[in-house]
């Protein structure tokens, strides 16, 4: 059965990656960026999680995102770990313009840390990046910038200074947030869903990260051993499992 | 996670009648409190309850359906429900009726004819005895008189005009069809003709309605349903027939959905009740700002998007102010993600407050606890539903679990969300529609086709249908994980308006779509899932999923801690364990975010709510730690021994909260009891002193007043007071003496002017190092803060309460003892065997020491005197004289001069390792001295206090001074000792007790 799952015919890799964060940081815009290139500026709120799967292209090897793209809203949080159980990649994502998304950020890869799959790729991703570089084309189509051309058509003495005040939304500077992922070991990015930068990075500097042969050694292997690969740790049981999964793998106090 | 709650715990299954109330969907009022034995309160007149047999026709020509069953008399509210529960069923309020008559039928025949405000008759025969239904018939009266009497007969009237029901049926012709069908513009039109009926509507009236009305076949719905309610009530009164059921199941019109949902699942029944408590609910809240607004802001624009009504202020108007009403009227739900959906899905159909309503009994009563904090409900349901479809779809189950995919990843949206984001709006509005007529168990009977599983077995199944489902199911049996799990659904439902049977010869199979076909098998094969199934599955898997909760909880608290200081995480895990008791016990208030006027800035980071406890519910915390926080008495009573145990209260309980609670908030959280044990329980001996010293320290300053010092003496009686021997007390008492000998040394010398001044109450009297010096003489003392309080406090778990039974030779009670399980059992052997050993003579009872160090009455020698001779005289004098004795304040402060008092000092004969500390502490001491010396000239007089009382002659020698003063000391503390003394034990009891602790120390 195992090697149907992540060897299948095409010799793609399978990776399993999650998004994790507080609610509307844009993760799902983010996926919805890197799997179809698009961006709505109303996405709805992800009840319970998303599953969405994505190619990616590495030199000689194409690699399969399975993405499983989860709520924010903390109370789904003891939800997560049906999620992010066997996965390879998370990427974290918080909002620049909101400095208590990063806290809650920080959170996850501190749980991540010590409940996940041990080998675990982390990056962390500062989303609406778009919302404080000073647009020069005022930025495109959305209701809000609509919004801030009415406002300065009203009050054009504001007009000039529009630079500083995208700048000014900025809750999170950038050396914070990169010192911060230095120090707990992740991957750092800053992107927006909304232009498009920075999405696709994330995604291949995964990639690079991932042990690939680990992940093809352990599938060739037949079943795979729990943290290696896209194994599954062994007799889980479906439905909800809050942590019955990590306490077999770990010991029983891994808090 | 940072919130604590035991709520889960608390939970209680509904009893027999909460469960009838439950069924009927009448809104349930909180249960009087009982009265003082116990019992619930006798109802008042004509609100008492009564079940009767009955057997209801409608008097209505041509129509010969009667149906046995069950009349309710529920005020104010009448129920009945066929003998099979599901077939006919009404919940009528009784304000509804208008008359009742005894009919003159034939003889033995005893039947009531109910006439509702309408004009349509019920008619119910009682199938009991005379009196039986007498009986009835009196409470029916007396219900229906006190209804009159307040007045609810006249709100029926002005009610049915917001009903949608009341437009359609009153017409003499029902409105014309070509006007329905076309949607939009009805109301206005309708407003303007007929002013007086502002019935109420969804958003859909203005933006159109999903789904093409041509094809949703409008018109005709309509009609059936006029016709329906026409003979079978409407809104209130609506009486539920098979016909019914079936017209919910092809789709309700539009127009009438609204009110028909908040009809089926009862919410009209709450907004009946509470006229304009939606308003009031939010002028009052106007313009409050909490995270659940903030939560319900973000995403107001995220909700149905798509459709027209949310992309205008309108729309998203309605759907903030409704959400926000239901996290004020529910603050510890809040607000929910998928809550937005379902609002702005049920907006569509109704006006504000039917939604806010209807969202009430989703959440309160329909599925309860999806959308907590915690969202137990669902996780529950998902175990459930898993559950069920290991029973029903074995197949499904077992490849499932081989290639290791969770149901849940896919069924858990399905469930938050009624199906609605899920599949095609116009197919799961009326999946809604089934769900709010036939209840949860729509959702798993729905859940269940999907997958669609092969049952071939079933003959019923037509050849076709069976196919096709075979097919879906072999696609099942060849997923591999999550992923194509996820697809292989989501690619099902997309295709729901698809025919589904394409190849079918027969144009009417291939007019099916996969919609009717997944209704079809949901209700007909998945029939054998009924609400008392799901009832027993939930109650089977709710304490394995309120572990798994509670765990989690558990594990994310202690991970989110700012600092586990010096524990390890399992001491930390022992800290939470007794946390979370004490919570269980004793609940704190409602975790709160600060208010938002208290932050600084409105961009602040907004705390997050946590669990803070209060004082009350710290007593009950302590207990399971420091062994003094608990009283503890060794119970013997000739049959058995046990502990029984009790939250100790004391004053000292009480300064150590307010001592932990660094952040002056008048609670503590998780993080400020790990901070504070650990700012005890690792101290060695000078930190212990200094840690107890600065707890009696209010105000910080590094003195203690005198007052303080008398308080600490009482913490410690307080700590020692299940002490055997009077090794403490002695201890306790010398050591007062020497402190008030000591801090009065050390005051300034009284002004000659103001003799009669005196100590004001912060006056600063004792400092750290002097306190230090006093303790360390005595060694009893000195051994306690050495180790016994730091080891006072232990993270471990409280041995058990119950001791196995003393094995004696009355055995009889011993060997009972084994069968007892509940607690309530518990409590009432002990009484009895209490009893019966008070009977025999045999009853004892015996405090636990809660240090246990001194095992037996010998007492450790004090420590000689600090002080010599000469100042012993003085200071003893000047602490033990009444302040009115005027001549001694003079000749106290002449002795008393600082000068004399440092040159009168000697090195104390401690042993040589001690002597080097005391040295120092006896150097700070005489800094300090000089330092309130100089602050202080005036003369100072201390306050009165108990001790004083204890008189003392002045001309007694040294040595008679000590013992008398000791004895004064003694004597307050057997006073404050009988004071708390709960137990009023006996000499005797206590003499035994001595005795029997010696003998055989429990445990
Ligand atoms: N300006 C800007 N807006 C963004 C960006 N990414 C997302 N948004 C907006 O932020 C809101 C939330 O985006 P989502 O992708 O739904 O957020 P989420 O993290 O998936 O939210 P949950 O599913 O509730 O946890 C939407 O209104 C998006 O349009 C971005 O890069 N720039
Ligand atoms: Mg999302």
């Amino acid at each position: 059965m195992a090697e149907a799952a992540s060897g299948s015919a095409d010799k793609s890799v399978q990776v399993k990656l999650v998004l994790l964060g507080e609610a509307a940081v844009g993760k799902s815009s983010v996926v919805l960026r890197f799997v179809a290139n698009e961006f709505q500026a109303n996405k709805e709120p992800t009840i319970g999680a998303a599953f969405l799967t994505q190619k990616c292209r590495l030199e000689d090897r194409v690699l399969r995102y399975e993405i499983w793209d989860t709520a924010g809203q903390e109370r789904f949080h003891s939800l997560a770990p049906m999620y992010y159980r066997n996965a390879q990649a998370a990427v974290v994502v918080y909002d620049i313009t909101k400095a208590a998304s990063l806290e809650k950020a920080k959170t996850w890869v501190k749980e991540l840390q010590r409940q996940a799959n041990p080998n675990i790729v982390i990056a962390l991703a500062g989303n609406k990046l778009d919302l404080v570089q000073p647009s020069p084309s005022a930025s495109g189509g959305s209701a809000e910038s609509e919004d801030e051309a009415d406002d300065a058509t009203a009050t054009p003495g504001e007009e000039p200074s529009s630079g500083e005040a995208a700048e000014s939304l900025r809750q999170v500077p950038r050396e914070e947030a990169q010192a911060y992922a230095q120090e707990a070991g992740l991957l750092f990015f800053e992107t927006s869903a909304k232009t498009g930068e920075g999405v696709v990075e994330v995604f291949t500097e995964i990639a690079k990260r991932i042990p690939i042969e680990h992940i093809l050694a352990s599938s060739r292997g037949g079943a795979g051993r729990p943290g290696a690969g896209s194994g599954r740790t062994d007799g889980a049981q479906g439905g909800v499992n809050l942590q019955e999964n990590q306490a077999k793998g770990k010991d029983a106090c891994n808090c | 996670m940072a919130t604590i709650s035991a709520h889960l715990r608390n939970f209680k299954e509904p009893d027999r009648e909460e469960q009838t109330i439950l069924f009927f969907s009448i809104p349930s009022e909180p249960k009087p409190p009982l009265t003082k034995d116990g019992k619930p309160p006798l109802p008042r007149e004509g609100e008492e309850r009564m079940e009767i047999n009955a057997v209801l026709s409608l008097g209505v020509q041509g129509e010969e359906d009667a149906y046995a069953g069950k009349l309710y008399l529920l005020p104010p509210y009448l129920a009945f429900a066929s003998v099979d529960r599901r077939s006919v069923r009404f919940t009528i309020p009784l304000c509804t009726i208008r008359r009742v008559e005894r009919l003159n039928a034939r003889a033995g025949v005893y039947a009531l004819s109910l006439s509702l405000w309408h004009g349509m008759k019920i008619i119910v025969q009682l199938t009991t005895l005379r009196p039986t239904a007498d009986l009835f018939s009196a409470l029916l009266r007396d219900a229906l008189k006190l209804e009159l009497q307040v007045g609810r007969m006249r709100a029926v009237k002005a009610f049915s005009k917001t009903c949608y029901s009341e437009v359609l049926l009153s017409g003499s012709s029902p409105v014309a069809e070509g006007e329905r069908e076309d949607g939009s513009l009805i109301n206005s039109e309708k407003a303007g003709e007929d002013g007086q009926l502002s019935y109420h509507g969804g958003l859909g009236l203005r933006f159109k309605f999903p789904g093409d009305p041509k094809k949703l076949r409008e018109a005709s719905k309509t009609k059936l349903w006029t016709n329906y309610l026409k003979t079978r009530g409407r809104h209130l009164t609506l009486l539920r027939y098979p016909q019914c059921t079936r017209l919910v199941q092809v789709g309700l019109p539009n127009r009438l959905r609204g009110e028909m949902w908040e009809t089926l699942s009862g919410s009209i029944f709450l907004r009946f009740d509470s006229p304009g408590l939606y308003e009031k609910l939010l002028e009052d809240n106007k313009g409050r700002v909490n995270t659940s607004t903030e939560e319900i802001e973000k995403d107001l624009h995220r909700s149905l998007p798509e459709y027209a009504a949310y992309q205008s202020e309108e729309g998203i108007g309605a759907l903030r102010r409704v959400l926000q009403a239901f996290s004020f009227k529910n603050p510890d739900t809040g607000y929910c993600q998928a809550m937005n959906i379902l609002a702005a899905a049920i907006l569509i159909y109704m006006s504000e407050e039917q939604a806010f309503w209807l969202l009430e009994v989703i959440c309160d009563r329909l599925l309860p606890g999806y959308y907590s904090t915690s969202m137990h409900g669902t996780l529950l349901d998902q175990r459930v539903f898993e559950s069920l479809v290991t029973r029903c779809l074995p197949m499904i189950h077992d490849h499932f679990t081989e290639v290791d995919v969770q149901l849940s990843v896919a069924s858990l949206p399905w469930f938050l969300s009624l199906f609605i984001n899920s599949m095609p709006m116009v197919f799961a509005f009326r999946i809604v529609d089934c769900f709010f007529c036939m209840g949860p168990k729509v959702l798993f009977q729905v859940g269940y086709v999907l997958p669609p599983d092969e049952i071939p077995q079933r003959p019923y199944v037509s050849l076709q249908l069976r196919s096709i489902l075979k097919i879906n199911g072999e696609k099942l049996l060849q997923i591999q994980d999550d992923g194509q799990f996820i697809h292989l659904m989501r690619d099902y439902f997309s295709s729901l308006g698809e025919s589904a049977h394409p190849d079918s010869s027969d144009p009417r199979a291939r007019a099916i779509t996969r919609f009717q076909e997944l209704l079809l098998v949901s209700f007909r094969e998945f029939a054998i899932i009924t609400d008392d199934t799901i009832t027993s599955e939930r109650r089977k898997f709710r304490s394995e999923v309120v572990t798994s909760i509670e765990s989690f909880s558990k594990r994310s608290a202690i991970r989110n801690l700012r600092s586990l200081e010096r524990f390890t995480k399992e001491q930390v895990g022992f800290i939470y364990d007794a946390l979370f008791k004490a919570v269980c016990v004793e609940p704190p208030p409602q975790p709160v975010a600060p208010p938002p006027s208290l932050l600084a800035t409105k961009d602040a980071p907004e705390e997050r709510p946590e669990t803070r406890i209060e004082l009350k519910t710290f007593r009950v915390f302590l207990s399971e730690i420091a062994t003094w926080a608990r009283d503890e008495k060794i119970v013997v009573n000739g049959f058995q021994r046990r502990v029984d145990r009790e939250v100790a209260e004391h004053e000292f309980i009480d300064r150590l909260f307010f001592f932990w609670d660094s952040s002056f908030r008048g609670s503590l959280s998780l993080q400020d009891l790990v901070t504070g044990l650990d700012g005890v329980m690792f101290n060695g001996l000078m930190e212990s002193i200094e840690w107890f010293f600065n707890l009696h320290d209010k105000n910080k300053d590094g003195y203690l007043t005198k007052d303080e010092v008398l308080t600490l003496s009482e913490s410690l009686l307080f700590i020692f007071r299940f002490e055997i021997g009077d090794a403490y007390l002695g201890a306790i008492s010398r050591f007062m003496s020497n402190a008030f000998e000591y801090g009065d040394a050390l005051l300034p010398p009284a002004a000659e002017d103001f003799p009669e001044t005196q100590i004001e109450s912060n006056q600063p009297y004792l400092n750290l190092a002097t306190f230090r010096m006093v303790i360390l003489a005595e060694e009893a003392l000195e051994t306690f803060f050495e180790t016994d309080l730091s080891a006072s406090f232990r993270l471990e778990p409280v041995p058990l309460m119950d001791l196995p039974p003393a094995i004696s030779s009355n055995g009889l009670l011993g060997g009972l003892w084994s069968s007892i399980t509940s607690d309530d059992n518990k409590k009432l052997f002990h009484k009895f065997s209490d009893e019966l050993g008070r009977a025999v003579g045999r009853h004892q009872v015996i405090h636990k020491p809660s240090i246990g160090r001194f095992t037996n009455i010998e007492e450790p020698r004090p420590r000689e005197s600090l002080l010599t001779p000469a100042m012993r005289r003085s200071a003893s004098r000047s602490s033990l004289t009444s302040p009115s004795d005027t001549d001694v304040p003079k000749s106290s402060s002449s002795l008393l001069a600082p000068t004399s008092t440092v040159e009168g000092m000697t090195p104390p004969p401690v042993p040589q390792k001690r002597q080097d500390r005391d040295m120092e502490s006896i150097a700070e001491s005489f800094g300090a001295l000089s330092m309130v010396q100089a602050a202080n000239a005036a003369l100072m007089e201390r306050t009165p206090f108990a001790i004083d009382d204890a008189k003392d002659d002045e001309d007694d020698s040294d040595l008679d001074s000590e013992v008398a003063e000791d004895d004064g000391v003694l004597d307050e503390v057997d006073a404050f000792l009988e004071a708390h003394d709960t137990s009023g034990l006996s000499d005797a009891d206590k003499a035994l007790a001595k005795d029997l602790v010696n003998a055989e120390p429990v445990e």
